[in-house]
């Protein structure tokens, strides 16, 4: 197979939807932050974030922390290690492929 | 490829949304204009030149900067549009190596300026602080003038002021201080560019981040307690 085709076919494809990618490049620049940040830069709507949210953590790429800012409930959120690893891996394939 | 890219420098973009950073140094450009006038205006032995005073000035200025800034975001920016914990290079690194490196570069191109080309030299030391100043326009357009279009135009705005400061008599640029008794190491024409250049600097940044936290006060919403 051409190199380029297989670097294509080997994309994570957790990350690669844009939904997701959108929210593993926006973590991955800061430390850590919450679900109205997220929502506000992405424009997603809160049902369509918090279910890509809960796929990137089943991956194991999104740490998720409930808490609360004085009484009000506030969910930060945070890229683990390995959510780090595969996005520095997916744009150094996707390089590759372009 | 690009839009990843420049999706990841939607969060250092973020920090300045509120105008809060601009206000910040805004503040911080003016606190060290009045401290250097008051050196200006006082003799060289008075209780302004003194560094166990300055210093402590310029922590307190530093902190009470610091403080204002972080309770703005606490209550106005993080309840409206999210918070944000940056990577703890992030805060410190760039500002501290962007001053030091635009110190440096504007010095260089100063001395070389002077030394081979003879440009500038019939103005004293006002054309450093032109070059810092022009480096600082650089800075902010690429720091913070990414964000929003018009603020091109607050970039243009410190550029030229530098270049207009440059261009000024010298006699005009010292007479502002001139009443100095004790400018210390440095000419009355420096005294005056440096003080002219930051308190142009420190209006300019003040009316630019006032606009921009009127501008974010306006296009935002709280969200619904229930909804946060």
């Amino acid at each position: 197979m051409n190199q380029h085709i297989q670097n294509i076919a080997e994309l994570d494809r957790v990350i690669h939807e844009p939904g997701r990618l959108m929210i593993v490049a926006l973590l991955f620049a800061v430390e850590r932050s919450d679900f109205l940040y997220l929502q506000h830069e992405t424009g997603m709507n809160k049902g369509t974030l918090s279910s890509h949210l809960s796929r990137l953590e089943e991956a194991g790429y999104v740490e998720v922390v409930k808490t609360y800012r004085g009484k009000i409930p506030q969910t930060l959120l945070h890229l683990t290690d390995a959510g780090r690893e595969a996005f520095v891996q997916y744009r150094r394939k996707l390089k590759e492929a372009l | 490829m690009d839009q990843v890219e420049r999706l990841m420098e939607r969060p250092k973009l973020y920090n300045n949304i509120d105008g809060v950073g601009e206000l910040g140094m805004g503040f911080m450009c003016l606190g060290f204009a009045l401290l250097t006038w008051l050196q200006a205006q006082s003799p060289r032995g008075a209780i302004w030149h003194k560094v166990y005073v300055v210093l402590p000035l310029m922590l307190l200025m530093a902190s009470i900067i610091d403080y204002g800034s972080k309770t703005i975001k606490k209550h106005v920016t993080y309840p409206r549009t999210g918070f944000v914990e940056y990577k703890k290079r992030d805060n410190v690194w760039p500002a501290a190596i962007a001053f030091v490196t635009s110190a440096l570069v504007a010095m260089g191109l100063a001395f070389a300026a002077r030394s081979h080309w003879g440009i500038g030299s019939h103005l004293g030391l006002t054309t450093p602080a032109a070059l810092i100043g022009l480096v600082f326009a650089a800075a902010y357009a690429y720091g913070i003038a990414r964000v929003a279009r018009w603020k091109w135009a607050v970039a243009g705005a410190i550029a030229t002021c530098s270049v207009v400061i440059a261009m000024l008599p010298a006699e005009l640029v010292g007479a502002i201080a001139v009443s100095t008794s004790g400018a210390g190491a440095f000419s009355a024409g420096a005294v005056g560019a440096w003080l002219l250049s930051i308190l142009t600097y420190g209006a300019i940044l003040l009316i630019s981040g006032a606009i921009s936290f009127v501008l974010y006060l306006r296009h935002t919403q709280p969200p619904a307690t229930a909804a946060a």
